[in-house]
């Protein structure tokens, strides 16, 4: 039998970040993860994330798992691939199987990060090939370089099926379709828009009702949803697809906590079951942590600080670190991930994690048994409720804002400022976490506050439309507009993560916010530096009177 | 109709595609070429399979569905062994890869049911 003092299942965010926690308080570290290379599920994060700097925000996830690898190199963690853990006994004791043998790892602590599993969804034909769940499909593409198809039916709006949808057209995929049962889009505005602008349809109110095909998908057919939340087969429509990606949610991949006896409570907004854990990311079993998704479906940024703040529980339950030194440290990540689950967007997170945590206080050694197939009473829990007033007002049902949202941005410009020369235009009208475009700004024209989630403010008067932070916005929601020109036309600039890249002179059609054709244009510049981390800007001349509609080009067509 | 599968060559985030040695593998005796180290499932879509087995009792046919080894749908006969997953089985030279159906058989090495 092998012994550790820390065994972490699961080498994604949540794990590597726990494991170099650990192992800077001098805790001796075995990482353990099923698949080839670590990472999880960051290598396939090939965007920008939200948050402020010190979340990491501007970077791509890819990124953020290629330092965090480098981090973990440094620190001397033990690193097991192709190790699966299948069980856990008393002790804490791991099995493992590494494909030659069945072996066993003793621990002081062992902690989860076993991450989450995508949900299904029934239809007639959900089990063809070419039906896919949207992060198969984003492996695919960005870890594997292969396109699962070319006219693609994304299921679902939530942020991971508008990012992943984005990610399919910029692999290549010729036309996406998105669908969304909910009377409105759940992921992010931002995100929704830069998918419209790309021209893809977000059909709210609106679901699957069959794939067809005999040995794969060869067609969608989707429908309208009635008042009782019923596909009203008037509306049925065949729509010409070969592959339906399903982005309906996720799981938690909690197996082994139920395993060791962990309690666990019904969380709706967490994803489902889920095991009870406190602040400092303790089971109801002594010894056995949880971090990341298996804790709570959340994101990326929020799965390290919680690794994080389980190295240092760790660290501290095993004499590492004096608990005052510990609490510390706690309450400065504990800080951080308020601030990332801050908004209307946070809220239903903040309110599950809340009764997670009350539980793991009040159950402390008196739920720290096995289970034995019967999760221990969870109180009443509340379904998702309705959208909050913030989050219904500002995110139109098919992602494009109107004139009069765009009005009453704070980030966007007086029409009188327009008219006297360059100003950055910035569309964003929810509360996100979110302040890279204030960094940006070397004018101090942008203020992203008192919160994290406050929408930016522009200093129409400070700003000289440079266009920094136009690469800069994660949500690609920066723009710089000019309308002063003598002779009626004026310019555009945005953000182009497309292949072909546009040719400075080339005549290009301008597209809107729907990615429709709104009329000629000539691309003046295509600026792309290594500080933009490849988000090119291009500039397009358009006509003056159309410069606060155009937002894009029409992809790889000319005039 | 199988859908266009290609290989996505330029990328305007990740760039080229990485070089990897070109190799061919075998799927149900027919040649496919691929590429070493990535999962069988890749090198099978960008060769345009998708049908990868029939289930026992119907016949339907199951492909990809999650692509990182947990759900098992996408599971084939690979050098005689049923019941491998192909989205986490990197790609050896020569390997031979049979469309499977139900349980599969062992050391079957093509679809000979």
């Amino acid at each position: 039998m092998l012994a550790t003092e820390l065994a972490i299942v699961g080498a994604g965010p949540a794990g590597l970040a726990a494991a170099i926690e650990a192992a800077r308080h001098g805790v001796e570290v075995t990482l353990i993860d099923e698949n080839a290379r670590p990472g999880g599920q960051l290598f396939k994060q090939i965007h920008k994330f939200f948050g402020s700097r010190q979340h990491g925000a501007g970077t791509r996830g890819v990124d953020l798992g290629a330092r965090l690898l480098g981090d973990v190199r440094k620190t001397g963690v033990n690193v097991m691939l192709n190790t699966v853990a299948w069980g856990i006994f008393d002790g804490p004791t791991l099995a493992l199987y590494d494909g030659a043998g069945s072996r066993q790892v003793a621990a002081r602590a062992v902690l989860l990060c076993t991450g989450a599993t995508e949900n299904a969804l029934a239809f007639p034909g959900w089990t063809l090939p070419g039906v896919l769940g949207a992060g198969a499909a984003q492996t695919m593409v960005n870890l594997h370089r292969v396109l699962p198809g070319q006219r693609v039916l994304t299921v679902g709006a939530g942020n991971v099926g508008l990012i992943v949808s984005f990610q399919l057209l910029q692999a290549g995929a010729g036309a996406v379709t998105v669908v969304e049962a909910l009377p409105r889009i759940g992921g992010y505005a931002v995100h929704a828009a830069k998918l419209a602008r790309a021209g893809v349809p977000i059909l709210t109110s609106t679901t699957i009702v069959e794939a067809c095909g005999e040995d794969g998908v060869v067609a969608a057919v989707v429908a309208g949803l009635d008042a009782a939340g019923r596909p009203d087969p008037r509306t049925a429509r065949r729509l010409d697809v070969d592959t339906i990606c399903l982005a309906v949610g996720l799981s938690p991949l909690a197996e082994l906590a139920f395993m060791a006896g962990c309690q666990f409570a019904f969380v709706p907004e967490l994803g489902g079951h889920v095991p009870v854990h406190d602040e400092g990311m303790a089971t109801t079993v002594p010894g056995i942590y949880v971090a990341g998704d298996v804790a709570g479906i959340e994101e990326a940024s929020t799965a390290m600080d919680e690794g994080r703040l389980a190295g240092l529980s760790i660290a501290a339950a095993l004499g590492r670190l004096a608990p005052d030194a510990a609490e510390s440290e706690k309450k400065a990540i504990r800080a951080r991930l308020d601030e990332l689950r801050a908004g209307p967007f946070g809220e239903r997170v903040r309110a599950g994690k809340s009764r997670l945590v009350g539980q793991a206080g009040a159950g402390a050694g008196v739920g720290a048994g096995r289970a034995c197939g019967t999760p221990a009473a969870a109180p009443a829990a509340a379904p998702p409720g309705p959208p909050t007033p913030a989050e219904r007002a500002s995110c139109p049902a098919d992602g494009v804002l109107g004139a009069d949202t765009l009005r009453r941005l704070p980030g966007v410009p007086s029409p009188e400022r327009l008219r006297a020369g360059p100003v950055a235009v910035i569309e964003c009208p929810q509360e996100i976490p979110c302040d890279p475009c204030q960094a940006a700004c070397k004018k101090g024209a942008i203020a992203v506050g008192p919160r994290l989630t406050s929408l930016p403010r522009l200093d129409d008067s400070r700003c000289t439309g440079c266009g920094l932070c136009v690469p800069a916005c994660p949500g690609q929601a920066v723009f710089v507009v000019d309308q002063s020109g003598d002779d009626g036309s004026g310019t555009v600039m945005f953000p182009w993560e497309f292949l072909p890249r546009p040719e400075p002179g080339a005549a290009v059609r301008a597209a809107d916010r729907r990615g429709r054709p709104l009329g000629p244009a000539t691309v003046v510049a295509v600026k792309d530096v290594r500080g933009f981390d490849r988000t090119p800007v291009v500039t397009l001349r358009v006509g003056r009177d159309i410069a606060m509609e155009v937002r894009g080009l029409v992809r790889g067509v000319g005039a | 109709m199988g859908g266009v599968k290609v290989r996505i060559q330029g990328h305007p985030i990740l760039g080229a595609a990485p070089a990897g040695r070109r190799v061919t593998i075998t799927v149900d005796g027919r040649p496919v070429a691929a590429v070493e180290g990535e999962p069988v499932a890749a090198a099978l879509m960008a060769a345009g399979v998708r049908a990868f087995r029939r289930t026992t009792k119907t016949g339907e046919w199951r492909g990809v569905f999650c692509a990182i080894g947990r759900c098992t749908d996408c599971v084939m006969t690979i050098d005689g062994v049923p019941n491998v997953r192909t989205c986490v089985t990197p790609v050896r030279d020569g390997m031979a890869v049979a469309t499977q159906t139900g349980l599969g058989k062992w050391g079957v090495d093509d679809a000979g049911d």
